[in-house]
């Protein structure tokens, strides 16, 4: 990795918007380099390297905030972007809601974020790879088109704040996707599989390939099936969006604000005891761990639901100030564009004790949905999902495909209806983990 | 250099974009904004494969290091198989384009960006006490791309966008609902004079309270009526993907091989034309290839697809200015530009009359298609049922799915009131880009309602 000087141009900035009469500000750069295979049609398309950097400066005066970025850091450009931001902070109104921007705390280290085989990555390995992946797939049934990809990179940034932050962070993540397509006829067999973590080591590549070979080679043969209300168990992949949803309805400033479906949730039972849900940024070599957030706040693992019940918000120091409470570091910087938001870091559903094929077997009809987006509607919390990929479950057994089929509701309904959770399920990143979910009833509109 | 290094094809394209941004909330301007992206993106072709390398530091050492990574990545790749990189020759072009404003944002003091749009919001929030929180947006972008390559194309061109966003969300006891208006397109300021706040942000407010009181959907089947922002996403989603070149020659879409073929009813005539002044307007593409319309569905028969020079090359057409990317770190790929289904000739009472039951659909949310496959799902904003030709009750929280070969021969009524007001950004890999979409009433037949009823 080229040698980038990131400390100079931060100091530079901190020490012009200290001449310009703000309130509070901060300074973060981030420079990373990257490299890709892009898989289309009959296999590897185009090998793609990135080189990144960036400054973003983030001004506070009389509580109004200026926001400015820019992709160089020479010393011209970040002498505009400081000021630019301090004039935009004069010219916004006050915040009623703005009580400030943390101090510096010392944090743990979270081991093992790099990874010293993605940073000497070559492209030629890169293709390696993705080849690995394509082979792993003709292994199990020759003939499909592609589209898909891997990709690694490795960033490094630093943060510093007018109240005495200076955070440096390095990281290396690798990431894989791959989507076969098969035809006979008009009968269409396509699915995906992906993986991603923070070290090559993590990845298997071949395993990757063959999944989404036997995910495609399901599909053949999909039917429509007939509206109504049933059961539904849905695969971690999918139990993803569903928990998703509510760890970011439960995040920042929407959340405090009443603005999210789950802002009336907080200390209230939102699912059965056996919804127990854990947020941890602090996992070594895990995907969404850092030792700090993205406001210089340590990382911890938070308990955020217990026995079914929303324990606590997902703070950074803006929506803990609404709250009256303490950031609980979950602030989320992206890149360096000036904005700071607030989320999860590595989800951990606690499995349960039923088992996926122990919740197909109990079910006398239903539907097992394996790629479906439970994304609601953040303000109301409806959602209106088709089930991308899925079976229709009869007598205990997975029947046969589905198509056009949707489902929906209210998410809440979704929790509350939680019936089984896995003992077993996927680990993503080493540090997210997702179990299946049944849930006793879901409105599910066809032919 | 890039031919001295080994490549048969080499492109270099220098991506710069400046923009400026306000953030309003419950009249309080909270945030201004602004930024500049900029840098260089080498492309070539060396012994049949793609390379491509980035980079946003300003030197020329690391300008030099991405055309070496660019030569080593094609060259990484050539023993592996796979998609074959090959390219129509295309006529050299030297142009410069600068796109004219009525109003230069840069005229326009931030003090005064922020009057005007207080003035818009305040609008949304008196609306009514069931308002319970607004949101207005502004930003102006300009966008300038220059790209030379080893045909001797050498082309510049700067566009200016602007746009206008409110929200509002809406509540009683713990229903809130919300509601939204944009505006944008190739322009300056002149989309902020011409804004009527009732007609903008106080549509977004009716919109959310009016919601409140709405009712989940009667999911099942329906023949359902799109107005023209639903039509414009449906045919963005529906249609205009599948017809992307590189999806086509890739194998992930359904019509890869319907060339010719009767794809739609006869009712069905699809465009693509970046020559439109609207949101997805360009002349010249990131290959240097100078835009034109382009003919998708004529009649209901596939007779185009939207072209890059590589799926010019491999499926047999022509380029018509397709290929663009989002910024210098992403090489062009194809996209829509301003995409929509062609008038027809039926007043939208035409289209309802001899409907006993479906739903009529209105604003669009977003929306999502697997090619391969097909499947469409689309998210609008609001609903009402059809009875008897008539709308009666109020919908919220309505999406729609379908196969796409189904629906558009299920196509069985097309107005002639076309309207393009979807200024947007459309997804797709890791790249989003500037698009609009745009419909008259539509009528399909088999379409899938999902809901809660």
């Amino acid at each position: 990795m080229e040698e980038i000087d990131l400390t100079t141009p931060v100091e530079k900035a901190i020490r012009l918007l200290s001449t310009l009469d703000l309130d509070v500000f901060d300074v973060s750069a981030v420079y990373s380099r990257s490299l890709s295979i892009d898989i289309l049609g009959k296999g590897i398309k185009e090998a793609r390297s990135r080189t990144d950097l960036g400054i973003g400066v983030r001004a506070y005066k009389n509580r109004g905030m200026g926001v400015a970025f820019s992709q160089s850091l020479e010393p011209a450009d970040v002498e505009k972007t400081a000021h630019r931001a301090a004039s935009f902070a004069t010219a916004a109104q006050p915040d009623p809601y703005f009580k400030g921007i943390p101090g510096p705390s010392k944090a743990l280290e979270v081991p093992n974020l790099c990874d010293s085989e993605i940073t000497a990555l070559t492209l030629e390995e890169a293709g390696r790879l993705a080849k690995g992946m394509i082979d792993a797939v003709e292994g199990v049934c020759p003939g499909a088109m592609y589209v898909g990809g891997m990709g690694a990179g490795h960033s490094r940034g630093y943060l510093m704040t007018s109240t005495g932050v200076s955070v440096e962070a390095e990281k290396t993540s690798v990431s894989a996707f791959i989507a076969p397509t098969y035809r006979k006829g008009d009968d269409v067999g396509s699915s995906h599989e992906y993986d991603y973590a923070i070290s090559l080591a993590e990845m298997d590549f071949d395993k990757i390939g063959k999944r989404a070979a036997e995910k495609a080679l399901e599909q053949f043969g999909s039917k429509r099936v007939k509206s109504g209300t049933l059961p539904i168990i849905i695969t971690p992949d999918s139990t993803n969006s569903l928990i998703f949803g509510l760890m970011m309805a439960i995040s920042g400033e929407s959340a405090v604000k009443g603005r999210s479906f789950a802002s009336g949730c907080l200390g209230k039972q939102v699912a059965p005891q056996i919804l127990e849900i854990d947020d941890d940024g602090t996992i070594p070599r895990a995907i969404a761990s850092s030792a700090y957030d993205g406001e210089g706040v340590p990382r911890r693992l938070t308990k955020v639901v217990g026995e079914g019940t929303v324990l606590t918000f997902l703070h950074n120091s803006y929506s803990a100030g609404i709250a009256g409470v303490e950031t609980t570091g979950h602030a989320q910087r992206g890149g360096y564009g000036g904005y700071v938001g607030a989320g999860p870091t590595n989800i951990r559903v606690k499995p349960g004790d039923s088992s996926l094929d122990e919740m197909v077997a109990e079910t006398k009809r239903g539907v097992l949905a394996t790629n479906a987006a439970f994304f609601p509607n953040m303000v109301s919390g409806e959602f209106s999902s088709t089930i991308d990929e899925g079976f229709l479950i009869e007598g205990g057994e997975k029947k046969h495909p589905v198509k056009n089929l949707m489902a929906g509701g209210h998410i809440l309904e979704l929790y509350k209806n939680t019936e089984l959770i896995s003992r077993e399920g996927r680990t993503l990143g080493k540090g997210h983990f997702f179990p299946a979910i049944k849930i006793s009833q879901v409105k599910l509109a066809g032919k | 250099m890039g031919l001295k290094a080994g490549a048969n094809f080499c492109e270099a394209r220098f991506f710069e974009e400046r923009s400026n941004s306000i953030s309003i909330e419950n009249g309080v301007a909270r945030a201004l904004g602004s930024g500049i992206v900029r840098g260089v993106g080498i492309r070539v072709i060396v012994g049949g494969r793609w390379g491509f390398a980035s980079t946003n530091v300003p030197t020329r050492r690391s300008v030099e290091g991405a055309l070496v990574d660019a030569v080593g990545g094609a060259k990484s790749i050539a023993t592996r198989g796979g998609e074959e990189a090959k390219i129509v020759d295309a006529k050299p072009t030297i142009d410069t384009v600068n796109h004219k404003v009525k109003i230069n944002p840069e005229g326009v003091s931030p003090e005064e960006r922020v009057k005007r749009m207080l003035e818009i919001e305040k609008v949304a929030r008196s609306y009514s006490d069931r308002v319970k929180d607004t949101f207005m947006s502004y930003r102006d972008v300009l966008t300038k791309v220059v790209v030379c390559n080893s045909f001797g194309t050498s082309i510049e061109e700067t566009t200016p966008r602007t746009y206008v966003y409110c929200s509002v969300i809406s509540k009683e006891g713990e229903n809130m609902q919300t509601g939204f208006e944009s505006v944008g397109n190739v322009a300056g300021y002149e989309i902020v004079d011409a804004i009527q706040p009732e007609k903008f942000s106080g549509k977004a407010a009716e919109k959310a309270v009016k919601l409140l009181d709405a009712h989940p959907p009667p999911r099942g089947t329906h023949t359902i009526v799109v107005d023209p922002k639903v039509g414009g996403l449906f045919v963005h989603e529906a249609f205009g993907h599948n017809s992307e070149g590189d999806l086509v020659f890739g194998g992930q879409s359904i019509v890869s091989d319907k060339m010719g073929q009767r794809v739609a009813s006869d009712l069905v005539s699809i465009m693509d034309d970046p020559t439109k002044l609207k949101n997805g307007h360009f002349i010249y593409d990131h290959e240097g290839t100078r835009a034109e319309p382009h003919l998708i569905v004529n009649n209901g028969t596939l007779v185009g697809f939207l072209h890059s020079l590589e799926s010019a090359a491999k499926l047999g057409g022509k380029p018509q200015g397709s290929a663009r990317a989002q910024s210098h770190h992403h090489p062009p790929i194809i996209r829509m530009s301003n995409t929509y289904f062609a008038p027809g000739d039926m007043t939208l009472e035409e289209i309802l009359e001899d409907i006993n039951l479906g739903v009529y659909l209105s604003g669009s949310q977003y929306g999502y298609v697997e090619t391969q496959k097909g499947q469409f799902t689309c998210k609008v904003e609001q609903a009402w049922l059809i009875e008897k030709g008539e709308l009666t009750d109020h919908l919220r929280d309505v999406a729609i799915n379908g196969v796409t070969l189904d629906a558009l021969k299920n196509v069985t009524a097309v107005g002639r009131d076309f309207r393009m007001e979807m200024p947007g950004m459309c997804g797709k890999g890791d790249q989003g880009m500037y698009v609009d979409a745009g419909s008259p009433h539509i009528r399909v037949e088999g379409i899938v309602v999902g809901g809660r009823r």
